[in-house]
């Protein structure tokens, strides 16, 4: 019976097993239930009589009328002062030897516990107060938890004269490692042996926690009954949680004598409340541990769990700090670039490349938002991350998600193993579907468990008794782990979590500025708009008036004025008609800015042929050599792409004047997603060097003697074709031409 | 002679206006031209009120109304003109400075007749107040009154 069912079954029979109320007592002594205020006997199991009146009922007598008359003193008045906590209250002495006399308080009443003190038993100071010392000394040259656990292990085993001393230490998933021995040749070495959680159940773990220490003087012992088995007072069984003498499961006991121990003792060792491992002793023959002794040994064990909270709360510390600083690094990075305009704090990350990886300890790293994503490091191919995070993003799952395991976790997810065995993922935004994602590749692991876990349970439901047996071998059993990453530790997953939340932040931050940017922007275009609207009113008018007025002049007045006069009054037409024209230009230059944009599919073709038969006149008296090649189609607003056409053309015209002949070249072509044309002269082209000086407005590289214009055509046409969401560049030469390329991005979808 | 209708220029600008009637002087149209100052005074006059009450001259042949005015502005004198039933067949002209394209659309959708933006140069003015008055105070008759609507 090897499959897991018969496990499962065992755990779950274990479970429920009821450990706190087991009804009897280790036979090594006796247990008395009384009640607070008379001492009166409610319940009683006495297994050593030694230190009991023989003879005497024992139910419904007082306990000191039953025990050695020094007693009387110890248990008169204990009401008062006793807690939950044990109490050594003295010892009496019976017809053959001392006994400890122990007790605490109970919702069920007092319990009082007689216990036999071991014959050359050592007083609690004197006796252990060496090894204990030693201890102590010892500490200060331990700095790791192995060199504190072996330190542990043998001064427990020297007080204790037991074989062996373990200190064992579970993982996360409760299973227990052994991480530190002492022994003698009595009993084999477990050092470094695994044991499956299931040895130590969840309701034995949960006793652990709160009772401290726990003696089985003999694996072989008959438990005595507690009579009567219900307490009159209560009608229910009485907790013997924090009793010296509980008994304990059968098949522990079982389980001991598997493991071919006859005696053991166990400590709890506290990490804060959390259960952090055993010092678990065991003898190979029955052996009682007197009771100054396991003092002594819980006074180690506590010492030694603080040490152990000391040391990996510093361990845990240094760690967070340095990955604190790494995130701090990555943080400022992100923040620098999520200030500039249009950065994006993916880039900030993507450029901190190995802090990003270092901050969790990874060794792959992808950066998802939406449909974009960076890849850093080793990981899965683009395709499988998709795969992850559209996982993640079906699952309901938290904003951070871990796991060690991720063929475990995800269907198929093995086929990621190599890169991501491991994964750490952060949601930075469930709208856009964006992650952070950390990678582990699967580390394989050799396990030596202390015996098969596969057989941890021998269960012979079907055998005459139908009880349940733990497993007989303890053999050393090898294990290899697959599919596996190192775990994420917990500073790990912390600095992740806090790295999200900062991301948020800087994400919801960005948004709040491109709010308050695009109300800033609407409101400077609705000042744009008034102010040119005012312009086209306003300033217009009074160069309309001064060549009206001045071509009144010439026309009524200009006999009476000199040849000179004459001229300076043409000049002054000329100007003011220049200056109109500017203002003009301007204004057609902001409506471009702000036209409503009706694009359609068109053939520029078409368009082309069209701006050109506006030109037919101006190739009077010159030769203009075309060559259209073929022009594709596209996605743009007719009137524009028409305007930004002339325009380009009439440069074209314009500055190859004098040529003969004038050749201009239009071509076009088209990629999977853009159009592109270009218009090539031979004209008088230009200097690279102002190539950025091109398509401002206002910006000339001819003097206006020699090139007629205002400036402003190139710079509509670029507004223009920005506008389609193009790009228009320039390239010259000085004397040799120039070329005009437009890129127009296809319609979408 | 005195049955020619007159020309109403609605213009607050004392060059436009001096500049308008050099023009219409040129084009030496017999028509008399009226002169109010701002939309206030050209409803005034239109509905023979006010000051004009009892005018002497007729309704005018053409109304050229710059867009902008104080008081009531050029679109609002347009729209009452237009929606008034005995003044809506008289031709409005729009005279502007502005390029705007909001301005002209709603022109039009008030029912103007022309839009002219005065161009810069004074010769292209003259061409257009010629060629307007012409079409508008000679050529074109409006219908006679009441038989639109």
């Amino acid at each position: 019976m090897t499959d897991s069912g018969t496990a499962d079954l065992d755990i779950e029979r274990c479970v429920t097993e009821p450990i706190r109320i087991p009804g009897s007592i280790q036979p090594h002594g006796a247990l008395f239930v009384v009640d607070p205020e008379s001492l009166e006997i409610l319940q009683a199991a006495v297994g050593d009589d030694d230190a009991v009146a023989s003879g005497a009922a024992i139910q419904g007598a007082r306990l000191p009328d039953l025990l050695p008359p020094e007693a009387e003193a110890m248990l008169t008045g204990i009401p008062a002062r006793l807690g939950s906590e044990m109490v050594q209250l003295g010892t009496v002495r019976g017809r053959e030897a001392e006994h400890h006399l122990l007790a605490h308080r109970t919702q069920d009443g007092i319990i009082v516990e007689l216990e036999r003190a071991a014959g050359a038993e050592p007083g609690l100071v004197a006796g252990t107060f060496p090894n204990v010392r030693g201890f102590l000394e010892g500490l200060s040259r331990c700095s790791t938890i192995s060199e504190l656990a072996a330190l542990a292990a043998r001064e427990v085993r020297a007080i204790t004269g037991l074989d062996r001393a373990l200190v064992y230490r579970f993982d996360e998933n409760w299973n227990g490692t052994v991480v530190a021995e002492d022994r003698n040749d009595a009993l084999p070495s477990y050092l470094d042996l695994r044991f499956p959680a299931s040895d130590i159940p969840a309701q034995a773990r949960d006793l652990y926690r709160i009772n401290r220490l726990r003696l089985i003087a003999s694996a072989d012992y008959r438990p005595e009954p507690i009579e009567p088995a219900l307490n009159p007072r209560t009608g229910k069984p009485t907790d013997l949680s924090f009793s010296v003498l509980r008994s304990v499961s059968p098949v522990h006991l079982e389980y001991m004598r598997n493991m071919g121990t006859g005696a053991s003792m166990s400590i709890s060792l506290m990490r804060g409340d959390q259960l952090w491992g055993l010092i678990s002793c065991h003898n190979k023959e029955p052996a009682a541990v007197g009771y100054p002794v396991r003092e002594a040994c819980d006074f180690i064990a506590q010492i030694l769990s603080m040490q152990i909270t000391a040391l990996e709360g510093g361990a845990y510390a240094a760690r967070r700090a340095e990955l604190q600083s790494v995130a701090a690094r990555l943080l400022a990075n992100m923040a620098a670039s999520a200030s500039r305009p249009a950065g994006r704090f993916v880039e900030g990350l993507a450029r901190a490349e190995s802090d990003l990886l270092a901050l969790t300890g990874a060794q792959g790293a992808a950066i998802v938002t939406g449909e974009d994503m960076v890849l850093l490091g080793r990981t899965p191919p683009e395709s499988g991350v998709r795969e992850i995070v559209s996982w993640l993003a079906d699952g309901v799952r938290d904003d951070l998600f871990a796991t060690d395991s991720l063929a475990a976790d995800m269907a198929w997810g093995e086929r990621f193993k190599e890169q991501a065995s491991g994964l750490l993922a952060i949601s930075v935004s469930q709208m856009h579907a964006s992650y952070l994602l950390w990678f582990r590749p699967e580390v394989i692991e050799t396990v030596t468990w202390g015996g098969d876990p596969r057989k941890r349970a021998e269960s012979d439901g079907a055998g005459p008794d139908g009880r349940l047996h733990p497993r007989t071998s303890f053999e050393a059993w090898q294990e290899t782990v697959r599919l596996h990453a190192v775990p994420w530790d917990q500073a790990e997953l912390e600095v992740a979590n806090s790295l999200r939340t900062a991301i948020v932040d800087i994400v919801l931050r960005q948004a709040e500025e491109l709010a308050a940017l695009s109300d800033r922007l609407a409101a400077s275009n609705r000042e744009l708009e008034a102010f040119s609207y005012s312009v086209s009113h306003d300033l217009r008018a009074p160069f309309r008036h001064i060549v009206g007025y001045a071509q009144l002049l010439k026309k009524f007045e200009g006999e009476k004025l000199s040849e000179r006069g004459n001229r300076f009054v043409d000049t002054i037409i000329e100007s003011a008609i220049s200056a109109g024209t500017l203002v003009d230009d301007l204004l057609s230059f902001s409506q471009m800015g702000r036209a409503t944009l009706v694009p359609v599919q068109l053939d520029l073709a078409v368009l082309v042929a069209e701006v050109r038969r506006l030109f037919e006149h101006v190739e009077d008296g010159r030769t203009i050599e075309w060559r259209v090649g073929a022009l594709p189609h596209a996605f743009g607003d007719p009137m524009m792409l028409k305007l930004a056409v002339q325009n380009l053309l009439e440069n074209a015209i314009k500055f190859t004047r004098g040529r003969e002949p004038s050749v201009i070249e239009i071509g076009g072509r088209e990629t999977e997603d853009e159009v592109l044309f270009w218009i090539k002269d031979n004209g008088t082209g230009f200097d690279m060097a102002y190539v950025g000086k091109l398509f401002g407005v206002f910006q000339r590289l001819h003097r206006v003697e020699e090139f007629e214009g205002t400036g402003i055509g190139l710079a509509n046409v670029k507004r223009i074709i920005e506008r389609h969401g193009g790009i228009i560049a320039a390239e010259g030469k000085l004397n040799e031409g120039a070329t005009f390329t437009v890129t127009l991005p296809k319609r979408r979808g | 002679m005195s049955d020619l209708k007159p020309i109403l220029l609605v213009e607050d600008s004392p060059k436009d206006v001096e500049l308008t009637l050099a023009a219409l002087e040129q084009c030496q149209l017999a028509n008399t031209v009226v002169v109010t100052r701002d939309g206030a005074e050209a409803l005034d006059f239109l509905h023979a009120r006010g000051a004009f009450e009892g005018r002497a001259t007729g309704d005018p042949a053409v109304v050229l109304l710059d867009l902008k005015l104080p008081k009531v502005d050029g679109l609002e004198v347009l729209e009452q003109i237009k929606n008034h039933p005995s003044l809506r067949g008289t031709p409005v002209v729009m005279l502007t400075s502005s390029r705007e394209e909001r301005d002209l659309v709603r022109s039009y959708s008030l029912g103007v007749n022309a839009f002219v933006v005065k161009p810069v140069g004074f010769e292209q003015f003259f061409e257009a107040i010629r060629e307007l008055g012409m079409f508008w105070a000679v050529l074109n008759e409006p219908p006679p009154r009441g038989t639109l609507g």
